[in-house]
């Protein structure tokens, strides 16, 4: 590791092990932004939500040939997001402006339960409340299918999750998640997305932390694949047990990572390449 | 037995030349993705392996190689965190993703890169 690289992995090593109470989100966020302008000078803002596709054109063209992919994921996602219930409500009807513009401020902190809660939960919590059979996080014909058209009623919509304070021993549990060493390889998330980011893994380059929470579900071979369900592949990827999706580590990892994306414009069902 | 020293010289020769014009296949535990999965994050010499855009690591060449030497290497993929704790590199011997057998095999292989 050369000389500056090293300087600025230990900088960065230090501004990541701060307790949330020496540095609240914002100054975590600001100081990882510092970080990745540093390892990427030439990445424009408004690209950081294109990931890896922002610092490689032939996965830009395919990405823009594809932009259409998440179509029939919508579709079916509409069908069920309007179905009649068994007591006739809808899923529509749990949520202000039958879903529109809401995933912005998703994960969001219930002060009452004292956790995190996804979009997902949300749609599973509504669905307990009128005695339907839940959905299960990995299936992409239901969850995978309704948070499609869900999120992409928020298209254009710019990130915006709030860490109140009773909600910050959240956030730094995520921010502890996503920066701890995990798993038989010794990974940890930013050691890849921010240390990393930019770099090659394979022919691919890493993409940068901020900008990963806004495109999800992404679509890969045709089918929806959520935040949480990619939580879990790298996580076995890392050689790390991955927690369960709607576990609170899980949970408190969107939260954190989805906060250090805030500002940045929502877009649903991004195309990706087969793994 | 009648002491033939010229067609002797040609076949140790002829069985020289191959290994000084050809290099090593990476070995097994250099490119599986469960094993070293080296191929991911380095790039090796022209010639020497698959050409990738691999940079998370730096490049492998063999005059780095041979000048940290067999034991450094072995000592590196073993545990690489020992000389830098911030690397992102897999401690391969320590948390077993390879065994002794299989850093030697790997050792030998750098150790003999272009």
């Amino acid at each position: 590791m050369r000389f500056p690289e090293c300087i600025a992995g230990i900088a960065l090593a230090a501004l990541l092990s701060l307790p949330a109470h020496a540095a609240g989100p914002e100054d975590v966020r600001a100081g990882i932004a510092v970080a990745l302008k540093e390892r990427l000078p030439e990445l424009a803002p408004q690209d950081y939500r294109l990931g890896a596709a922002a610092l490689d054109a032939e996965l830009r063209r395919a990405l823009e040939e594809n932009a259409g992919a998440g179509a029939a994921t919508v579709e079916a996602g509409k069908a069920l997001w309007t179905r009649k219930f068994k007591n006739g409500r809808t899923l529509s009807g749990c949520f202000p402006n039958g879903g529109r513009r809401v995933a912005a401020a998703y994960p969001q902190f219930d002060p009452r339960l004292k956790r995190v809660i996804t979009l997902e939960m949300a749609v599973n919590q509504c669905l307990k409340s009128h005695g339907e059979a839940l959905y299960d996080h990995a299936d992409p014909k239901t969850m995978g299918a309704v948070t499609a058209y869900l999120r992409s009623l928020s298209d254009g919509q710019k990130v915006a999750v709030r860490v109140p304070t009773a909600a910050e021993e959240r956030f730094e549990q995520g921010r502890r998640l996503y920066t701890s060493r995990l798993g038989q390889r010794n990974y940890a998330c930013a050691s890849c997305h921010v240390q990393g980011a930019g770099k090659h893994f394979e022919d691919t380059p890493l993409s940068p932390a901020i900008g990963q929470a806004t495109h999800w579900p992404v679509i890969r071979k045709g089918e929806p694949v959520t935040l949480q369900e990619r939580f879990r592949e790298c996580l076995e990827l890392m050689g790390a047990a991955p927690f369960p999706a709607g576990s609170e580590e899980l949970n408190n990892l969107e939260y954190f990572l989805t906060f250090l994306s805030n500002g940045l414009p929502m877009a649903a069902n991004a195309w990706r390449p087969e793994r | 037995m009648p002491s033939r020293p010229f067609p002797l010289a040609l076949a140790l020769l002829a069985l020289a030349l191959p290994a000084a014009s050809q290099t090593t296949a990476p070995p097994p535990a250099f490119m599986q993705r469960e094993k070293g999965h080296c191929i991911a994050c380095h790039q090796l010499p022209q010639g020497a392996g698959p050409a990738t855009k691999a940079d998370l690591g730096p490049r492998l060449t063999g005059a780095r190689m041979r000048e940290l030497g067999r034991a450094r290497l072995r000592d590196l993929i073993q545990d690489p965190t020992v000389a830098n704790p911030n690397t992102v590199m897999p401690p391969f011997g320590r948390h077993r993703i390879l065994d002794t057998a299989e850093i030697d095999r790997l050792v030998q292989y750098l150790h003999a890169l272009p």
